[in-house]
């Protein structure tokens, strides 16, 4: 993230949040908030202190965090892509935009019959010795089994809300989560099996290689020690080619049919 | 080879639960968020590092972020660090486990340093790289804690020793690793018994010096990269200490070795600017040294004896007075007593001292930060009244303090005070490049360990020009050394590094030894010179000899 997303990023964090945002001299370069009671104790890190207020009973001081993103301004925390406060408010922002449940909100009343997605947003991950990662965005309709990859940018360009809107009713789910969640396991499970195995091949040949070292290293000896058998385990560690699925977040969308143009659609 | 497939569904459960209780719900826009924060910390491709682009006020130099990277990609994770004194080791440590950290290659970490870095390493790794790195000072750290700092010692020791070997370490960084070169010892045989994916070994001694210590630091890293013990004799040894199929082992250690040395980082390096001052005694330290003699001629001591003694008396009387009073006290007996007598007498007798009037006259001229180094605590103490005397605070520093009082003198007198009097131990593993002057007050008879002294401020992070001044006495034992070192060998103005390389090509390690078998067995004056200039010459020797041999293996990169 450049300075300026990041100063987006908080901004849109410390709103959403509810904290307030005070005025500073350059809001370009600054961003200064006081926290609400929620945030100083997830950000602040200072149990005693809270212990204590609500112990007496007394009204509580939030902290004010006064962030800068760049050295002309002198004063406040000088934070980036690196520093860990902004690490802790990412770590922050996961925690609290884990599961979500939302209603697109129409803007024309063509039909007010919603229809039922599950949203899975994951991280994959490629590890040997070396690693590498990218995101998968999937939704699955729930009734149809359409299934969509890049899902979440397709949710960013909608207008969408908690309630359920005025005249508007959703449709009943065919599919199970629980089927659901496997259909998208099966889909991505078989993408991956398609894909280039060379960096695994690399890898594997990597890891022979120090293996056979290992091997003549202990050639001699008759039986063999358990350092061996430690070494040999810390080598598969090292290199042993793995694909990891994580989750990011994970929702019920209920959303108009035509919010989907036909080209996104893939049939499965 | 086909990759395991692994899908993470331990959060199932909690999103059942959410949906069967209807939430509590996260925001829209938290949602969002949470996305582009995994969005932030996606590391798109094998290669390259990240780490540099997420450390802005670090500015590490070119030839530390390549070293990070050769060791990731080409080493998979398992290296010699060997990079010359001073060029920033534990910036280019601090980077590798950076980036295994970003990438979530590594989480578990363990740091081995000698006790008297702990609290460095600590500080370095959290301000500059925001790794949370904490010294071990608990037990329960060491299962508690992701990234821990301690000195072997404390590691190998019951009750830590079996917690530690039960941790699955991801990475294990050991400093001064060049200590784990005999595979006998507890400390080899702990570290080989620790559970590694990962591993780094920072030295900076290079360790040609003997064939088998590379064999058994290599196979600390990578058992069977150069064979069993048995072959590597057969195949790179041919007697004690010739090589065989050098070029082919150099190939070999150099795929698992990085090894910087300075004049290829392609750094402006500050000016070594050396002065060398030789002090004539006063006419009552000119008596107490040469009454010293007699003890040796009435067999009271031996030749070594009176060369300790002798070197004692050279930096102070109160130095001498610790060893003299020994001997004294075991030869004790009526006949001697009138020849200690006047030895004692005339020891009294000396009202100043000429070295430290002249330390006194420098540290005026100079009106800026100065490190005095002696061999001896009682300098030490005396140096400390006298400067005191004058007007001039100073602190001490010696190996033997704990890690938080050196922490603690160093911060005075970074901040409070003109003068830092450090012994011989505390020579090595402490940063003070924001001082510049260095006024050796008496003479280490190992090259090395004149280098290590000039090694604390002639580094990475010295904006000025490095002053080097070196006291001896005229006349004396002192004066010859100074000759050898200043003279004869233009030890100063050497590039760090050229000389640990000349020495172990010419298996000199034990300088100090030889330059203390020459004094002590030569008869006269003229033997010692006529000895030392052999020695030099030697040395000398060596230094063309490799200097041809680089200019001529200037193309190609070993």
């Amino acid at each position: 993230m450049q300075q300026a997303e990041i100063h987006d990023f908080l901004n849109r964090f410390f709103s959403s949040s509810e904290c307030e945002l005070l005025p500073v001299a350059d809001d370009h370069d600054q961003l200064k908030v006081k926290l609400t009671k929620a945030m100083d104790k997830l950000l602040m890190n200072r149990p005693f202190y809270w212990h204590y207020i609500e112990q007496i009973g007394a009204e509580p001081e939030t902290a004010v965090l006064n962030f800068r993103f760049s050295d002309r301004i002198q004063e406040g925390e000088f934070i980036h892509s690196g520093s860990p406060r902004l690490h802790q408010i990412l770590d922050a922002s996961e925690k609290m935009g884990r599961y979500i449940r939302m209603y697109q909100v129409l803007a024309n009343k063509l039909s007010p019959a919603l229809e039922p997605w599950l949203c899975i947003n994951m991280k994959i991950s490629y590890q040997c010795d070396l690693k590498k990662d990218r995101i998968c965005s999937m939704g699955l309709q729930l009734i149809n089994g359409t299934m969509i990859e890049g899902f979440q940018s397709v949710l960013n360009t909608l207008h969408l809300s908690q309630k359920l809107p005025d005249y508007c009713y959703t449709l009943r789910p065919l599919i199970t989560i629980k089927s659901g969640l496997a259909r998208i396991e099966h889909f991505i499970e078989s993408e991956l099996q398609k894909e280039n195995f060379e960096w695994a091949d690399h890898a594997a040949t990597r890891w022979d290689k120090d293996l056979q070292l290992l091997n003549a290293f202990y050639e001699h000896q008759e039986e063999k020690p358990e350092r061996y058998v430690q070494e040999k385990q810390a080598l598969k560690e090292q290199y042993q080619p793995q694909i990891k699925v994580t989750l990011i977040n994970a929702g019920l969308f209920f959303l108009q049919s035509a919010a989907f143009l036909p080209d996104l659609i893939k049939d499965h | 080879m086909k990759p395991i497939i692994h899908f993470d569904r331990s959060w199932y459960e909690s999103f059942f639960k959410h949906i069967e209780e209807d939430g509590p719900w996260a925001k829209s826009e938290l949602f969002s968020l949470a996305y582009l924060a995994e969005q932030e910390r996606t590391v798109p491709t094998f290669h390259g590092l990240i780490a540099p682009s997420r450390l802005p006020l670090l500015k590490p130099h070119p030839h530390q972020v390549e070293t990070a990277r050769i060791v990731i990609e080409e080493m998979h994770g398992k290296a010699i660090l060997a990079d010359e004194v001073g060029l920033g080791k534990t910036i280019e440590a601090g980077l590798i486990i950076k980036e295994y950290m970003i990438r979530g290659l590594v989480k578990k970490v363990l740091i081995l340093v000698p006790a008297s870095l702990v609290l460095q390493w600590v500080s370095e790794l959290n301000s500059k790289f925001y790794i949370p790195a904490v010294p071990q000072r608990k037990t329960y750290v060491w299962s508690q804690c992701d990234v821990v700092v301690s000195s072997i010692d404390t590691a190998k020791r019951e009750p830590h020793r079996d917690i530690v070997l039960d941790q699955d370490y991801d990475l294990i960084i050991i400093d001064e690793a060049h200590k784990l070169k005999n595979h006998k010892t507890k400390n080899y045989q702990f570290v080989q018994s620790l559970k590694k994916k990962f591993c780094l070994l920072l030295t900076a001694t290079p360790i040609q010096n003997r064939l088998s210590e590379i064999f058994y630091l290599v196979s600390l890293l990578k058992p069977g990269y150069l064979g069993d013990a048995e072959s590597f004799a057969k195949n790179y040894k041919s007697g004690s200490h010739a090589v065989r199929n050098e070029e082919k082992l150099k190939a070999l250690v150099n795929q698992v070795m990085v090894r910087n040395r300075r004049e290829d980082t392609g750094l402006r390096w500050p000016k070594r600017i050396v002065k060398a001052y030789d002090i004539p005694f006063s006419m009552a330290e000119k008596a107490f040294y040469d009454s010293l003699f007699e003890l040796k001629e009435r067999g009271l001591i031996q030749p070594f004896s009176l060369l300790t003694l002798q070197r004692e008396a050279c930096s102070s009387r109160e130095a001498a007075f610790t060893t003299l009073n020994k001997i004294y006290k075991e030869t004790a007996c009526p006949m001697n007593e009138r020849l200690w007598h006047p030895i004692f007498e005339k020891m009294n007798a000396i009202k100043q001292n000429a070295k430290a009037k002249k330390t006194l006259e420098l540290i005026q001229q100079i009106n800026d930060k100065v490190i005095i180094f002696t061999e001896y605590r009682a300098t030490q103490l005396f140096l400390q009244w006298f400067l005191k005397k004058n007007g001039i605070s100073s602190v001490p520093f010696n190996g033997g303090f704990k890690r938080s009082k050196k922490d603690w003198m160093r911060m005075l007198f970074q901040n409070k005070v003109q003068v830092l009097v450090a012994t011989e131990a505390g020579g090595e593993g402490i940063n003070l490049q924001f001082a510049s002057h260095l006024i050796n007050y008496d003479l280490p008879w190992n090259p090395m360990r004149i280098e290590q002294r000039i090694g604390r401020i002639h580094r990475l992070g010295q904006e000025k020009d490095v002053h080097i001044y070196n006291l001896a006495t005229r006349g004396t034992v002192e004066s010859h050394i100074l000759n050898l070192l200043y003279n004869k060998i233009h030890l100063f103005e050497q590039v760090i590094g050229d000389l640990d390389r000349i020495l172990t090509h010419i298996d000199l390690k034990d300088v100090d030894k030889q330059v203390a078998h020459i004094f002590e067995e030569s008869e006269s004056e003229g033997e010692i010179k006529v000895k030392l200039d052999n020695l030099s010459s030697v040395i000398n020797f060596e230094q063309n000899h490799l200097s041809e041999g680089d200019s001529h293996a200037a193309g190609g990169n070993s």
